[in-house]
């Protein structure tokens, strides 16, 4: 989990540079080492079946279509709920609602997939709702803490200039939220490509089914090809959210 | 005074503001907040709601724009009644200050400044024209439109908060604490500029504040408030501090209300002492001539520029080996004409004879006032009071007695 590493605001533009370019020069690195480790080996026929690009790709890109769709419903779920627990007239419901986002990231991952799996069968979408309520929580608190930390008498102001409620919540609040709701969104995109490599219990696929296989089978070599897969993709999906944060961050903050 | 012409005019002005009988209960709270408060607040004046923390004016002048829904009562604007329009709509009407400021972190300089009249839909020039005039007006560099309000100091928000408040020409201003957050050097800077700009503007403005000096200062007229927002007094500064209504009054206003009635009136007011002057190039003979003419004992040397430069008393004199320039003691205890007697008289405690020397805004030298002349000023407050207080009684008479 890297949400924690804000990055600090260079202003110099070389510095800033090789930070963006570090990662993906890193992960382009440790792609070289991987296929020329696996290069070097040689492959009987069970290692070719899975070690080939396309069987690759196809599981590669399973696991983002996991990660990315969940990700995409919770945000719109979280920061949605988010909004509306911290408007007044649902402060009683907030604790309730709050408790229940607690019980879906308290239970351990592969558990929750498991009683998913049995409530609503195997598969994708099954995969999908437990990586969703697997996530809900880091970002409704994140939605919620970063619209609570704006500044009351930013908002009185705002209301005494005669704007709506709905024009307060959208062009000040969300705005002054959006750092703290981005950090929600980037820690819910790791959690849920780290999760998304256990769903292959319940049959949906992705690299994490090559990691299974591979310590099923024995094969050592595969195994370092999709687990080193998955860090690299984690740490790639990493690496654009925090360009995103650092993009989408309003001036002035 | 000085602005005794304003001030006699907005008794007479007509009414901008009217509250009317306007009570708040807060809900699951026994005791009203504000409990049946009638007021008029005239055309251009400025009304300071004063009093403890906790007796209601901050709910008071919320009520006025809506932010603060009244329980019962009135409130007209310009004669129409406003109780229950639309109150965003009313909003955009009146400016609003707060002592937090509130200007919006995420936004240029020139966007906060436009935030109400984009809501009214003014075209992109004419926002423009307006933003740039506003902060002309205000005194900040143009340079600043695009620049985000963590890059200000705290003064430098506190003119974009009132620059945003004016945006679109409200008639009505509501000040909440607006200069409560600002150490006490710039707070009497922006308070000193704030009435130079009323002076020009001439909104109607209703100002909170729990500083009873500042009151004095800012107020045309001034409503002490008790608990529940009720009226002790309401009335001109002068006339509250000299006359008091009642203990709770006397008691709010504290000691010194005398040295208080000070502040209103600045040393421009009073006529100043005939000293003798000379220039520092000057003969030491003229020097001593002009002393021993005028029967005082100390003559003030000014330079090319007619700045006051140093005292020379007849002993520096009769020493002709020193020059002029390094003769005496150099000239301090220097105010400017606008300064006010209180600030005046301060001055001449610590100065070394126990005068003033009044200069214009430009430093050159305008009279020099002490003791005496301050003294005579303060005997002669008061006949011109009593004129006053009749003229308003007239007044309230004629309005009905309010």
């Amino acid at each position: 989990m890297t949400s924690q590493t804000k990055i600090s605001t260079d202003p110099q533009g070389t510095a800033r540079l090789l930070r963006y370019l570090a990662m993906p020069i890193f992960l382009g690195l440790a792609c070289l080492a991987l296929y020329l480790y696996v290069s070097s080996q040689k492959l009987d026929s069970i290692e070719q079946r899975s070690l080939n690009p396309s069987a690759i790709i196809e599981q590669t890109g399973r696991l983002i279509e996991l990660a990315g769709i969940s990700t995409l419903i919770v945000v719109v779920l979280a920061v949605t709920t988010g909004i509306l627990l911290t408007r007044p007239y649902t402060r009683r419901v907030t604790p309730f609602v709050i408790g229940l986002a607690n019980i879906g990231q308290a239970v351990p991952s592969i558990g929750l997939l498991a009683l998913f799996a049995l409530t609503w069968g195997f598969g994708f979408w099954p995969a999908i709702v437990a990586l969703v309520a697997y996530s809900f929580l880091s970002i409704l608190r994140n939605t919620m803490v970063g619209l609570q930390q704006v500044d009351r008498s930013t908002i009185e102001a705002a209301r005494g200039m005669g704007m709506t409620k709905l024009a307060v919540l959208f062009r000040i609040e969300l705005p002054l939220a959006v750092p703290i709701i981005l950090a929600g969104i980037r820690t819910a995109l790791i959690i849920n490509v780290g999760t998304a490599t256990l769903v292959t219990f319940i049959g949906a696929g992705g690299l994490g089914e090559m990691i299974n296989n591979a310590i099923r089978l024995d094969r050592t070599v595969v195994l370092i090809t999709a687990s080193g897969l998955t860090a690299i993709l984690a740490l790639f999906i990493d690496w654009l959210a925090s360009v995103a944060e650092d993009i989408l961050r309003p001036r002035g903050l | 005074m000085t602005d005794e012409a304003t001030k006699e005019s907005t008794q007479t002005a007509e009414t901008m503001i009217r509250l009317e009988n306007l009570s708040k209960v807060f809900p699951a709270q026994d005791e009203p907040a504000v409990d049946d408060l009638s007021m008029d607040i005239y055309e251009g004046e400025i009304v300071v709601l004063v009093g403890p923390s906790g007796c209601g004016k901050t709910t008071t002048m919320k009520m006025i724009n809506r932010l603060i829904e009244p329980s019962s009562g009135r409130i007209f604007l310009q004669g129409e009644d406003v109780t229950k329009v639309n109150s965003d709509k009313l909003r955009r009407r009146i400016g609003y200050v707060i002592q937090q400021i509130g200007l919006f972190p995420h936004m240029t300089i020139a966007d906060n400044i436009a935030t109400v009249p984009k809501m009214l839909g003014w075209d992109k020039e004419r926002i423009s024209d307006r933003t740039d005039e506003l902060l002309e007006t205000v005194g900040i560099d143009l340079s600043y439109r695009d620049r985000y309000p963590k890059e200000l100091s705290g003064g430098q928000r506190q003119r974009i908060g009132v620059a945003r408040a004016m945006a679109a020409d409200p008639s009505v201003l509501l000040m909440d604490e607006p200069f409560g957050a600002i150490d006490p050097i710039t707070r009497d800077r922006l308070q000193d500029e704030f009435l130079r700009l009323q002076r020009e503007i001439k909104k109607t403005i209703v100002f909170v504040t729990h500083d009873i000096d500042e009151a004095i200062k800012m107020g045309d007229r001034i409503a002490i408030l008790k608990q529940q927002s009720k009226i002790a007094q309401y009335d001109t500064p002068e006339k509250i501090l000299t006359d008091p209504a009642d203990d709770f009054v006397a008691d709010f206003i504290g000691g010194g209300a005398s040295i208080k009635r000070l502040s209103l009136s600045t040393v421009e007011d009073i006529e100043p002492a005939d000293w003798p002057v000379a220039s520092l190039t000057d003969s030491h003979e003229r020097v001593q001539e002009k002393m021993q003419s005028s029967g005082k004992g100390y003559v003030l040397l000014l330079d090319d520029q007619n700045r006051p430069s140093r005292w020379v008393g007849a002993e520096d004199i009769e020493r002709s080996d020193t020059s002029l320039e390094e003769a005496g003691r150099p000239a301090v205890a220097i105010v400017e004409a606008s300064s006010s007697l209180y600030n005046t008289l301060d001055t001449m405690i610590t100065s070394y004879k126990g005068s003033a020397i009044v200069v214009d805004e430009k430093g050159r030298y305008q009279g020099v006032v002490d003791f005496d002349t301050v003294l005579e000023a303060i005997n002669a407050m008061r006949p011109e009071e009593q004129t006053r207080d009749r003229a308003k009684r007239d007044v309230q008479a004629r309005d009905g007695g309010r």
